[in-house]
């Protein structure tokens, strides 16, 4: 049984995760296992404070919490789009800020305004797919690649792309540019149904309290 | 051979269920038995007749306002007729099409419950069930306040009889939000947007396009509407301190009506004994449109969807020619088994069984004593004894079976207890 004097988070590896634990340790909530580097366990347990945190992909993270394996979950807002589960999402973190943009070489903004079926690769393809049928109304063919989307259109797999942009220098490099903006990225904070009902004052006070810490 | 490991590939492969469904067996399934009969046992007794309707119906019964799920998660069929079937994915507007077509003319109380295995086409890898037992129940022709409460109080009943203790039923109003909407004086695309901000409990984004000016979708709506669409989240518990909070800034008619219909059921469900488990929650939402009254949910811990769901729906049964209004409620036995079993709430030994063993001479003794036994309400299992086996196998066949008790028909008239 899932013992219900914990909150379980899922955080996202990586940059989200280190930037999210700082947070909060801003509002008292710290776990000192985690600072370990060279540990090796998977989960980690504040036991006087009834948190537990375990990382996990962040592709993986909107699944946790959708089933209730995590009551809390911190990931970017493009994971959640992509993935379209059933989460509440609570709360901006505003950190790991970027954009999700259509990018391509100059020259493919014609295919792009002409309504012709056009080859769109892309780690998001549900994403992709959405924008381009719900949104642009275009006929879009999605590929879907798992890593170094800049490269289909150099090598002629697609027209453009559908990527994150944080700076934009990769694309530059390559030759490539933002073509159109599709939505504002950042880390955000999402809950699990049940865990937001049953656990409710424990949750909103957290909420709240790292509200107040974001704004400062 | 198969691809990972040495199996007899051909075996494995008819021996799986298809994603998203499986079998039920053992403990598990006396345990969901027990469940099902139980919280039947609940609705029969707030008057609740027996219904069954086909498993699967035309793919119109369920479509658009008359469903609660997409088109798209259907699972779908044709029929000889090239018309399109569906297995269905809810109980209620099949029960709806039947008090149209069965109690036509009928303008009191009907009280219509049902156990039936439900189906939703959520696609692979999700971890989510696509056939589920639901244990429901529909009230028609009632649309007082009592009749509200008392659905409520079912709810309550029916998840305590089943055996689980620390649940919360969360009652909102489908009208509230409706009518602040309508008040508003949002498009259609505004308010879908807006309700999908708030269904996600997305506050920061409703703040946003409420106030932000730099917000390309802002909303323009007056300062007495925002601050209620920006307290939403925090109406949950207290209905007096939201009500005047409401009121003073929103006239709208249905508005009112909807805090004034939660008020009464408060108190209503205060007679019934119950407040403890249910809360007021002003920003639930139903995605459904047809919800038209009070909407609520229960939840409990160790499972990470609602066990129980209901709500008042008064135009489902127009859409079968009928005008009737309707409230109902139903329980996702699945769901609540999940739960109970991740609490500890379950019994290993449902079903206490008792094995007779006999050696063939003493078979008519046997079956008589098993009959006795039988009608004293034991569960008896007989086994003509083998000469191959011992008496040792018996027991650890019991053990393996999870049975208590071994007896041996030692003679005419003597039962010896091996185990």
């Amino acid at each position: 049984m899932r013992d219900k004097k914990y909150i379980t988070f899922a955080l996202a590896k990586g940059r989200l995760a280190k930037h999210t634990l700082g947070l909060l340790e801003k509002i008292g909530i710290t776990c000192e296992e985690m600072k370990d580097k060279d540990t090796r366990r998977l989960i980690f347990v504040n036991e006087e404070l009834g948190f537990k945190f375990f990382l996990s992909k962040a592709t993986d993270v909107p699944t946790y919490v959708e089933l209730g394996a995590a009551d809390i979950g911190v990931v970017g807002r493009d994971t959640i789009l992509e993935e379209g589960r059933k989460l509440y999402e609570v709360l901006d973190l505003n950190f790991g800020k970027c954009r999700m943009c259509v990018a391509g070489p100059a020259s493919a903004k014609k295919q792009l305004n002409n309504g012709s079926l056009i080859r769109v690769a892309s780690k998001y393809p549900s994403i992709a797919k959405d924008y381009f049928y719900n949104y642009k109304h275009q006929t879009a063919e999605i590929i879907k690649l798992n890593g170094s989307v800049e490269l289909a259109p150099i090598v002629g797999l697609s027209e453009v792309i559908v990527d994150i942009v944080e700076t934009g220098s990769t694309l530059k490099e390559n030759g490539l540019e933002v073509l159109e903006e599709i939505c504002p990225l950042s880390a955000r904070m999402v809950v699990n149904e049940v865990s937001m009902k049953m656990q409710h004052e424990r949750i909103t006070k957290l909420i709240y309290d790292l509200k107040k810490v974001i704004s400062e | 051979m198969n691809k990972y490991f040495e199996w007899d590939s051909v075996s494995s492969e008819i021996l799986h269920t298809p994603g998203g469904v499986k079998d039920t067996y053992g403990a598990d399934c006396e345990n969901k038995l027990k469940v099902q009969y139980a919280v039947r046992g609940v609705l029969n007794s707030y008057g609740f007749r027996d219904i069954q309707t086909p498993t699967f119906e035309y793919f119109d019964v369920f479509n658009k306002e008359r469903g609660t799920v997409a088109s798209k998660e259907m699972f779908k069929f044709f029929d000889r007729g090239n018309n399109t079937l569906v297995l269905r994915p809810d109980m209620t507007p099949p029960i709806a099409r039947c008090v149209a077509k069965y109690y036509r003319d009928e303008d009191m109380q009907l009280r219509l419950c049902y156990i039936a295995n439900t189906f939703v086409n959520t696609g692979k890898y999700k971890g989510k069930l696509q056939e589920v037992t639901q244990v429901g129940a529909e009230l028609y022709n009632d649309d007082s306040s009592d009749a509200d409460a008392e659905m409520v109080a079912l709810t309550v009943e029916c998840l305590l009889k089943s055996g689980l203790t620390d649940f919360q039923i969360e009652v909102g109003h489908a009208d509230f939000f409706c009518g602040l909407v309508e008040e508003a004086g949002l498009s259609e695309f505004e308010a879908a947007n807006l309700r999908e901000l708030i269904e996600s409990k997305n506050f920061f984004g409703v703040e946003d396009i409420l106030t932000n000016n730099a917000a390309e979708d802002k909303l323009s709506v007056s300062e007495n509407l925002k601050e209620i669409f920006l307290k939403l989240p925090e109406m949950i518990g207290e209905l007096d301190e939201f009500t005047e909070f409401v009121k003073m800034r929103s006239k709208n008619e249905r508005v009112i009506n909807a805090l004034d219909r939660l008020k009464k059921v408060e108190e209503i469900i205060k007679v019934y004994g119950f407040s403890d488990y249910v809360t007021m929650d002003l920003s639930m939402l139903s995605n459904y449109s047809y919800y038209t009254g009070i909407i609520f949910k229960a939840y409990t811990y160790g499972t990470g969807e609602a066990v129980a769901t209901g709500g008042r729906y008064d135009g489902l049964a127009g859409q079968f020619g009928k005008d009737a209004n309707g409230i109902g409620l139903a329980i996702v036995i699945d769901h609540l088994m999940l739960a109970m079993s991740r609490q500890n709430l379950l019994d290993n030994d449902v079903i206490k069984g008792i094995i007779l063993v006999y050696p063939q001479e003493f078979r008519a003794a046997a079956i008589k004593k098993a009959e006795k036994m039988r009608k004293e309400g034991s569960f008896i299992q007989l086994i003509r004894k083998s000469s191959h086996k011992q008496a040792d196998d018996y027991k650890e066949y019991a053990k393996r079976m999870n049975i208590e008790e071994v007896l041996i028909m030692e003679s005419e008239d003597k039962v010896e207890k091996l185990v």
